[in-house]
């Protein structure tokens, strides 16, 4: 199995140690829908001089705070570079974004596995191709426990 | 070791030389530093050190000024700590680009001071040639951006925005001193305030490509950035894409200049 692609390579954490439990209830800090990135539309309101998170689809499962560290006060859209079809319009959409609905900033969130820097170099594409210019943030988040292995403006 | 935390730096160096050599070991430059009205504990967190090189930092720091002290000392294996490269966001990359520009100024200075004193009479278009750069690109264009922005995201009461103001004023006195050596046609005066300009400077810009910047930005929120990317961007477009152009051009030729001379 060693060999096999890192995206689609059977891990088991279960028998990671647990270090505390956690009681309570959560508040979600999503603000919107939809969230696919197809079914996006570049000029809906929530998206309107934002703060953009582009996540691809396995972050939000990664991380165990990802609604307070990095959702909280973005705007989202996910997307999965391996498996989506189409991703040329991901790059119009992302394009759109920046330029219709003139958003502040993109964050760019993809797991360590090769296949997800798709999702950044869509993001990249699509910010080469919009007239504005706007920072663009990649994270990159760990595979195994769940942790961000590097933050970096592009 | 709280007490300590509130004092200038420079009174518990001069209190305690070693303090300032522990620092320099941590490339923390205080020492030399002119002004040394920072706080320590601004001197330590503006730095950005990782939690366990900052414990032993305060460690070493505490033990060198109370040698009598029973101090436990932190557990550190100084082997993992890597280096963090620093990563600016687009704006604040950008003030470092127009650094390197200025730096290639500073660069020639010695070569310039060299040619004014040699020169017959003062070659005044040479040297006010550089003082249009200074004040036209490193003052106006760059400087303006720190001060009318960047530095409002932070305490602009805080010491080490202080001393950032304080090095633009000296900056544009020795600016000042050389027009002045240039109209009287005084050697002296150009090459003394030619290099104060640029041993000023050079410190100015270390001081803010690796500590200042990364400071403010670690204060700064996504949506800030995103901020201070567009206000940046107007001010760029306020002068044109001419302004920067002409400058960067005026470097090189005097870089080939200099280059055909020696």
């Amino acid at each position: 199995m060693s060999d096999c692609c890192p995206g689609s390579k059977t891990m088991d954490f279960s028998d990671d140690e647990q270090t505390e439990d956690e009681t309570g209830a959560r508040q979600s800090q999503l603000k919107q829908w939809p969230i696919q990135l197809h079914l996006v539309s570049p000029q809906a309101p929530y998206f309107q001089e934002k703060d953009v998170l582009l996540a691809a689809d396995c972050v939000p499962f990664t991380l165990a705070d990802f609604h307070k560290d990095h959702l909280k006060g973005k705007s989202l859209a996910i997307a999965c570079p391996k498996l989506d079809s189409d991703q040329d319009v991901y790059v119009d959409k992302i394009a759109s974004l920046i330029d219709d609905s003139k958003i502040n900033t993109l964050t760019v969130m993809i797991m360590q596995v090769p296949c997800c820097g798709g999702l950044a170099q869509i993001a990249k594409s699509g910010a080469d191709k919009a007239t504005r210019k706007i920072p663009v943030k990649q994270i990159v988040v760990g595979v195994e426990g769940g942790q961000v292995l590097s933050e970096e403006w592009l | 070791m709280e007490n300590i935390l509130n004092k200038d730096i420079r009174a518990v160096i001069d209190q305690c030389p070693e303090v300032g050599r522990i620092l320099e070991e941590y490339n923390i430059g205080c020492a030399p530093c002119s002004v040394g009205s920072c706080l320590v504990s601004d001197v330590v967190g503006v730095h950005g050190l990782d939690p366990q090189t900052e414990a032993t930092l305060m460690y070493k720091m505490e033990k060198a000024l109370y040698p009598d002290r029973d101090i436990p000392e932190p557990k550190v294996d100084m082997s993992k700590v890597v280096p963090k490269e620093i990563n600016y966001s687009p704006a604040v990359k950008n003030l470092v680009d127009e650094h390197v520009w200025i730096k290639r100024l500073l660069a020639l200075i010695p070569t310039i001071t060299d040619f004014v004193e040699k020169s017959e009479t003062v070659d005044k278009d040479l040297v006010m040639s550089c003082i249009d750069f200074i004040r036209g690109y490193a003052d106006k264009f760059h400087h303006m951006k720190e001060e009318d922005i960047l530095f409002k995201y932070v305490d602009e009461k805080s010491e080490i925005i202080k001393v950032m103001y304080d090095d633009h004023i000296t900056g544009r006195n020795h600016v000042k001193n050389v027009v002045e050596g240039a109209e009287s046609g005084n050697k002296a005066q150009i090459k003394e305030h030619l290099h104060g300009y640029r041993d000023l400077l050079t410190q100015h810009i270390k001081k803010e490509d690796e500590i200042l910047y990364p400071w403010i930005e670690r204060q700064m929120s996504d949506n800030q950035i995103g901020e201070l990317f567009q206000r940046c961007s107007a001010a760029d477009a306020s002068v044109g894409e001419e302004l920067p152009k002409k400058y960067e051009k005026f470097i090189i030729e005097l870089e080939e200049k200099f280059a055909k001379e020696n």
